[in-house]
């Protein structure tokens, strides 16, 4: 096992080269100066003097070949240095330790709470499949799967808070115990939920027609128990696969969502990064994103054989 | 069953798949349920000021002189004079001033005005301070609008040096300035915060620049405005302020002034709108009267103005036919109601606003006249709407300014037949592959000073940035000739408001722009807020003043 993932990990290590190449690459030849924006951005008759951009320019080392920069950026990073934010001159990894557990925390909880909605609500559709309790489960679903959490977050701040004004406005992070994250965590886990369902409820589908479930029933044993010991297991190989694969959308929704609620994430940090054209936390973002994506992969596979005793027999057997 | 026997047997004492799976589901659990930061948040009550900040920024540094953060300075730094609501320069940290030729300016600090720690502040605070803010490394955004004059700040601000030479403390009362130039108006350009006065000692170091996060309560700071900052998470975006003991001027009213970071709009109107918060740094949105009120945006209009700008070189905009028969298609009127039909702004005939010289300018308005708008089109070297390039606009950013510039396209299409027509958000900045061909940007220009030539001067001069960069170049020799011999009338001559004046007519007759709104300083608190006026520098006026219900 141990092998394995340090396999993977070196196969990870280029990969995220190349993406932090290519994002640089981006970052210095495409649109938006850092330096410029500083000054641009500010409302107001701001004219900014080309010789004091230069002197700040030259002082940030931004005037030096890509090649050059790249490397020395590399080179920083191999001894644990981010650099700084161009921005506002803070410690990169200040600023992303600071908001990873954030994002951390609001990943995990919205993969719990998925796991928890979605997979018994796939299991109900599929044991009533072609019901209109299967119909309405799988209509839900469709329907949330449809709402994108940039539309989802400002709709429901209005019809709950504004139109219907039932509850505070959600805005600000206390933490996974502050009732404000419920409503930013049931916008993220829309479309995640929306997946799970229908990924569990074919899964479960699939399983109902197999011998062993046959031979259970026909031998007495009650409902529940064949649900949850004869179907579920089977069923959830290929949902943990995908709830592990569903991070990157947890990530994608993050964005919209922490700049909504006001939760000091990763999302939020990256859109203000990329509005700044703040490459060193861009690229800090990237590595800390592909990261996520890597481990979440890697943690499905470790998953795999401890759900399904098949994978470690063809794992063994390789 | 074999498998699984077999499987326990050859883990031995190792863990089984039954208990990892739990072990698992208890640490997701426990991380989610029990996770860090967890907290339960206590209403708070009484005086306090509770702020939304439109941006998650990272730096409140007030040596910044610009950026949203900029919009609070005048509650914990003093200034050296300051504007008031009705736009009359007062004292503040500075009680006098005088220059008999306008170019050696000798300022006399107040003896009582003393930092947050009780000690005084004194002319080597007041060198220090504009010295650090002029510093290239310190990325003052508007250093240069006040201190551009100042014998020595071409050299400090290149990198090449790090003393204002032109500036003397004779003793620890009195400033002396030399300027490179005559500058009537330079004490007027001191009354703002944009170059806020620090204790010298405390933000700037042994190398002349700014010392990191030293205003941050980590650093123990002494402040000079009413209010000190006792609490900053600038992960969290959250800043509170509370009185300042020491503070020189009244005693301030509020008992606490919170600002937390509230990117989303729609979610800063919520928060204001059920009394979590009753304030805003900006917020502008075209329903903001249906949504908060009259009260919460209105203000007085400040000396800036929104305008569309047309870059004159590029085509089809450098034909003057053109650019005449673009801007007579548009009914102003109208377009001003499809942007801000319920203010809090006023339609625009003209740059100039809310300094002397507006008023009977001289300047007419550019007349609505559709049929003569077509037949200018036809006599143009394009000779119609189907020869014409794309016409491309940038700097559409926000939903009122969407409406603006749909409303203009949409009266191009009917009255001229023109619908190559393409909007970007993007200003400044945009790099977007028609890059080049870019004639239209949006963007506002203005003063901080209550004065005609400072205003053209940023807008129209040739070395104006917005001449430069929005207009394509663009130089007219009477403007620049006018307005440079106005620059050197005293603030209160005629003459210097005249030769403005006829500046501004000049520019009018090269139909360079669509004027569009002149911007009203919204107060942006709710009714309870009380002493929220705003200076022509964005700034409270009288932070001391605020009072809440």
């Amino acid at each position: 096992m141990l092998r394995y993932v340090l396999t993977r990990f070196a196969i990870w290590i280029p990969s995220v080269l190349i993406v932090m190449l290519a994002v640089y690459a981006l970052a210095f030849y495409g649109a938006g100066d850092p330096i410029k924006l500083i000054f641009l951005r500010a409302p107001g008759d701001v004219a900014y003097n080309p010789q004091r951009i230069e002197a700040i320019r030259e002082s940030a080392g931004l005037n030096k070949p890509f090649i050059e920069q790249f490397g020395f950026y590399i080179w920083n990073l191999l001894h644990g240095q981010f650099g700084n934010s161009l921005t506002s001159g803070r410690s990169v990894w200040a600023m992303v330790s600071a908001a990873a557990p954030v994002s951390f925390q609001l990943a995990l909880c919205s993969i719990v709470l998925t796991a928890v909605v979605a997979i018994p609500l796939g299991m109900i559709a599929a044991l009533n499949q072609n019901t209109r309790l299967d119909y309405t489960i799988l209509g839900s679903a469709l329907f949330l799967w449809a709402i994108p959490a940039y539309v989802a977050g400002p709709l429901l701040m209005v019809a709950l808070i504004v139109l219907l004004p039932m509850i505070k406005v959600p805005y600000g992070w206390g933490g996974v115990l502050d009732v404000r994250i419920l409503l930013p965590l049931i916008v993220l886990s829309f479309q995640p939920i929306a997946l799970i369902v229908r990924q569990t409820r074919a899964a479960v589908i699939e399983v109902l027609s197999e011998d062993f479930v046959r031979t259970a029933r026909a031998k007495g044993v009650p409902e529940i128990i064949v649900a949850l010991r004869h179907i579920l297991r089977p069923v959830l190989t290929p949902v943990v696969t995908q709830l592990g694969l569903i991070m990157i959308t947890i990530v994608n929704g993050a964005i919209f969502v922490e700049l909504v609620f006001g939760l000091p994430g990763l999302g939020r940090l990256t859109v203000q990064a990329l509005t700044n054209s703040d490459y060193p936390v861009i690229l800090a973002i990237t590595l800390i994103g592909s990261f996520l994506v890597m481990a979440s992969n890697l943690l499905v596979d470790v998953l795999y054989p401890l759900l399904d005793p098949r994978a470690n027999d063809a794992r063994r057997s390789r | 069953m074999t498998d699984r026997n077999e499987g326990k047997s050859a883990q031995g004492t190792q863990m089984s798949r039954r208990e990892a799976l739990k072990l698992g589901l208890a640490a997701g659990v426990g991380l989610t349920v029990f996770g860090m930061n967890a907290r339960i948040v206590f209403a708070d009550e009484g005086q306090v000021l509770k702020v939304a900040h439109p941006a998650f920024d990272q730096d409140w540094s007030p040596l910044r002189g610009g950026g949203r953060p900029f919009r609070w300075n005048s509650i914990w730094w003093a200034s050296p004079m300051y504007f008031d609501s009705e736009g009359k320069i007062k004292p503040y940290v500075f009680t006098s001033w005088d220059s008999p030729d306008n170019k050696v300016w000798t300022f006399k600090i107040d003896p009582k005005a003393v930092f947050s720690d009780g000690s005084k502040i004194t002319s080597a605070d007041v060198k220090g301070s504009w010295e650090v803010a002029s510093m290239p490394n310190t990325k003052s955004q508007r250093a240069d609008q006040v201190l551009s004059k100042v014998q020595g700040y071409k050299e400090i601000s290149g990198g090449s040096g790090n003393e204002l030479t032109g500036v003397a403390t004779p003793d620890e009362g009195t400033v002396v300035v030399t300027l490179t130039e005559v500058d009537p108006i330079f004490f007027m350009r001191l009354a703002n915060h944009i170059a806020p006065i620090t204790k010298a000692a405390q933000s700037r170091g042994s190398d002349g620049e700014e010392v990191a996060d030293w205003y941050k309560p980590d650093s123990k700071p002494v402040f000079s405005g009413p209010f000190k900052l006792t609490s900053l998470d600038i992960d969290a975006g959250k800043l509170v302020f509370e009185p300042n003991e020491n503070f020189f001027g009244p005693k301030p009213k509020l008992a606490r002034i919170e600002i937390t970071s509230v990117e989303d709009n729609v979610t800063a109107t919520s928060l204001i709108n059920s009394g979590e918060f009753n304030a805003h740094t900006e917020l502008v949105t075209s329903t903001i009267i249906q949504d908060l009120g009259p009260e919460f945006s209105s203000g007085p209009l400040i000396p800036t103005s929104q305008h569309f700008w047309f870059n004159v070189t590029r085509a089809p905009m450098d034909d003057p036919k053109v650019r005449q028969a673009l801007i007579m298609a548009i009914d102003r009127d109208g377009l001003f109601k499809a942007s801000y039909p319920d203010g809090p702004h006023k339609k625009a005939d003209q740059i100039l606003n809310s300094v002397p010289g507006a008023d009977n300018s001289g300047f007419e308005p550019y007349p609505y006249d559709p049929a003569a708008a077509k037949k200018l089109l036809a006599e143009s070297s394009y000779g119609g709407p189907e020869r014409l390039p794309k016409i491309l606009f940038v700097g559409i950013s926000a939903p009122a300014i969407e409406a603006a510039a749909q409303f203009i396209a949409e009266q191009w299409r009917q009255n001229l037949g023109i619908t190559a027509v393409d909007m970007k958000p993007q200003q400044d900045s945009y790099a977007g592959p028609d890059q080049n061909a870019v004639q239209i940007f949006r963007d506002d220009v203005g003063t901080r000073v209550p004065d005609a030539v400072s205003y053209l001067a940023g807008c129209i001069a040739s070395t104006s940035s917005n001449a430069q960069n929005k207009l394509g170049g663009y130089k007219n020799e009477k403007v620049d000739a006018a307005l440079a011999e106005a620059a050197t009338k005293a603030s209160d001559d005629p003459q210097r408001i005249k030769l403005a004046q006829d500046a501004q007519k000049a520019f009018r007759d090269d139909w360079a722009f669509i004027p569009w709104y002149s911007q009203a300083m919204s107060r942006w608190a709710t009714k309870e807020v009380k002493g929220m006026e705003k200076n022509l520098d964005w700034q409270v006026v009288a932070p001391w003043d605020i009072s809440v219900g």
